[in-house]
């Protein structure tokens, strides 16, 4: 797991995601973009690490912030683009927008704007892989916010009782909003899922990809052998603000220092020579996109009705 | 309640076979048992279908809707659940967006409500929120308690708070019929969210089959035309179209008054246009539904033909539903919370006769819970 091939590879996909939403930031202004985005950017190497070992069948359930797993599942950047454009061309025929990413071609499952309510999606898939026999390992992923809610608390337990092949994947940001997580928990969320009879690991170097593909390539062997549930939590450090193109240091809720100490881990921080070396061609890829999505029609009132029921 | 010979009606002879004086014999199931039948087939006929509820595999089986499933199929495919309303939805839909067809059952509508999330916000949206790329095949059973005294909590009928939401398709069978009608096509060939609102009074019922209707293939998301008539235009939902058609009955037996009596079936699309062109026939509309007025299907009805055609009311319309409260405990205030035969045949003859004194012999006062509940016990 430690070759340099793997190292590049998978800093190129965090790159990528990262230019990515950089340049959603300097289009935000232009109001080209009209839905509410919610930043991956210092969150990529969780997304890059856990995709890493998973096939086009095995299946990812997200929530609103999934431009990262979006593109490191492996959906179409032009999609993206024209999604987030509101064009008929996105990946859902402009329905979704930023919150709503699903590239059910390579897995990627849809994603909800509503905290929490996918997990037990990912648990009833894993239900069904099962009884199908299907081979499939499938993630569910939520921020740390969501283990306060019930359903999070519901879906493990299923998922364990009945021994599901479904990884719960927590991306611990600290943060839900402008609440950090003490603000808000009386448990600590490792520790509470042990109780649950399920294997739980904990990465706190959210920002080393190698470490997270290598920690989940373990996990996901096991789920797909042993078609029993696992989980894991990653901590991660958002660098934006909750909602939104801007940093939000300054409105006095949060502790730079934490940011600052996180960026000097961070590869995409520490090897500016590498970023040098894709970066050209990663923004040749978003240029087309973005031609791509503006090239796009608007979605006309066919659409409007369309695939209600 | 006579023994009616009229195409789905329950029958009186509770749980023999009714012969109608004619060589063949006439087909009569409870609506339990076409439940049962549906269930049994729906397992039989589609591997992917699972069966997903607390207590569908014990031995009261979702009021012997299930009994005996999980021995033939195997508890993998009828399925105990946690208590988790919001959780178990929420895997079902997972599990429907991978290749099974979840039917999940609620004992009581009420419980649902602890699953509203999913249903609305997930369920009901997974197809249009991503262009169409999914579908979410699957089946809720709901059972409106309503039998006596089961309260606030274990009683409603809450077919208008989903039949509100786009994207979910809402049915209230209301005979045995309708179940083998509904049930089967439904799970064998439409793609989207169903919930179906089933009545707690109606599980011991029998009711005659018409083997023609099935034949016919009816749409299983239509509204039907149980009983013609010129006179007034009744239209009701699950157990209200019983009540309609027994004061039917009666107000063509004690006044010649013809009712026409429409099933809305289904309540989230109903057939608005056949509707329209009963009360456009008789010019006076009665609508008896199994929910509150306000906001609910009486109000729909209403809107649909002030919409549509105003002018061809000869009278206001009349809705006939539960009293703008919770439902109360004591059975004294439960059967003044529910309108009752006497009202509705009340209504019916003032309006066809245009005045409180039309001197109309009224039916006597029984509760709906004294006519229909067959069984005695707690549930
Ligand atoms: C059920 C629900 N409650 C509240 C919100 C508003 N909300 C949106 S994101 C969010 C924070 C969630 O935090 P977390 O799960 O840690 O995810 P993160 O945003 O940090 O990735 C909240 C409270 C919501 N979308 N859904
Ligand atoms: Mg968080």
């Amino acid at each position: 797991m430690n070759s340099p091939e793997i190292f590049e590879r998978l800093f190129f996909q965090a790159l990528r995601i990262r230019l990515v939403e950089e340049r959603i930031i300097e289009l935000y202004p232009s109001d080209a973009i009209q839905s509410p985005v919610h930043l991956s950017i210092g969150q990529e190497a969780v997304a890059v690490g856990a995709c890493e070992p998973l096939t086009n069948q095995d299946l990812v359930f997200c929530t609103y912030r999934s431009h990262a797993f979006y593109l490191a599942k492996g959906g179409n950047l032009n999609e993206m683009f024209a999604e987030l454009y509101g064009k008929i061309t996105g990946c859902a025929r402009g329905k979704a927008g930023s919150m709503h990413l699903a590239a059910p071609e390579v897995g990627l499952m849809g994603a909800s704007a509503v905290v929490a309510s996918t997990i037990p999606h990912a648990v009833g898939a894993a239900l069904a892989a099962k009884r199908l026999n299907k081979k499939q390992v499938i993630v569910g992923v939520f921020g740390d916010g969501a283990t306060e809610e019930g359903v999070y608390h519901e879906s493990l337990n299923f998922a364990a009782l009945h021994r599901l092949p479904v990884v719960f994947l927590c991306e611990n940001n600290g943060l839900a909003v402008h609440s950090y997580q003490k603000a808000r928990q009386s448990f600590e969320i490792s520790g509470h899922a042990q109780s649950y009879g399920l294997p739980v690991h904990h990465i706190t170097e959210g920002y080393d990809f190698v470490k997270v593909a290598g920690v989940m390539s373990e996990i996901i062997d096991h789920v797909r052998t042993d078609q029993a549930p696992a989980f894991v939590e990653i901590q991660t450090c958002r660098y934006k603000e909750h909602v939104g193109p801007g940093e939000d240091f300054s409105c006095g809720y949060r502790n730079i220092e934490e940011f600052q100490e996180w960026k000097q881990h961070d590869p995409l921080e520490q090897f500016p020579k590498l970023v040098e070396t894709f970066r050209p061609m990663i923004l040749k890829e978003i240029d087309a996109a973005i031609d791509f999505a503006e090239r796009s029609p608007f979605p006309s009132i066919e659409e409007l009705l369309c695939d209600v029921v | 309640m006579s023994c009616n010979t009229a195409m789905t009606l329950p029958v009186n002879c509770d749980d023999d076979v009714v012969s109608n004086g004619a060589d063949t014999e006439v087909q009569v199931i409870s609506y339990r048992d076409a439940l049962h039948r549906t269930m049994h087939e729906a397992l039989r006929l589609h591997d992917s279908v699972i069966i997903i509820g607390q207590g569908v595999d014990d031995h009261k089986g979702i009021f012997g809707s299930t009994i005996g499933l999980a021995q033939e199929f195997g508890l993998d495919r009828v399925m105990d659940t946690p208590l988790a309303e919001e959780g178990m939805t929420g895997v079902a839909i997972g599990a429907a967006l991978n290749g099974l067809y979840p039917i999940q059952t609620h004992i009581r509508a009420d419980f649902s409500l602890l699953a509203m999330n999913q249903i609305i916000n997930l369920a009901a949206k997974y197809k249009y929120m991503f262009g169409g790329r999914f579908e979410v095949p699957m089946l809720i059973r709901m059972i409106v308690g309503r039998s006596w005294g089961q309260g606030a909590q274990h009683s409603q009928s809450l077919q208008s708070l989903f039949a509100h939401i786009p994207g979910l398709k809402v049915v209230m069978p209301s005979s045995s019929q309708t179940i083998l009608d509904t049930y089967p096509s439904v799970i064998a060939e439409y793609r989207g969210p169903v919930i179906s609102f089933e009545h707690r009074l109606m599980y011991d019922l029998n009711f005659q089959i018409d083997p023609l209707l099935t034949k016919q293939k009816r749409d299983p998301f239509g509204s039907y035309v149980v009983r013609q008539g010129n006179d007034i235009t009744i239209v009701a939902t699950s157990i209200m179209v019983l009540e309609a058609m027994r004061v039917a009955d009666h107000l063509a037996k004690v006044a010649g008054i013809q009712c026409e009596v429409i099933d809305l079936h289904c309540v989230s699309n109903p057939d608005w246009n056949l509707m329209m062109q009963s009360v456009e026939k008789t010019g006076r509309l009665v609508v008896a539904d199994t929910s509150w007025r306000e906001y609910g299907v009486c109000a729909e009805v209403c809107r649909v033909v002030a919409e549509r055609n105003p002018g061809c009311l000869r009278k206001p319309v009349v809705s006939l539903a539960m009293q703008p409260a919770p439902c109360p405990t004591a059975k004294s205030l439960e059967d003044m919370f529910y309108p009752d035969l006497r009202q509705f045949a009340n209504a019916i003859a003032t309006l066809v006769h245009g005045n409180e004194e039309h001197g109309i012999q009224l039916p006597d006062t029984q509760s709906m819970a004294d006519v229909y509940k067959r069984f005695k016990g707690p549930f």
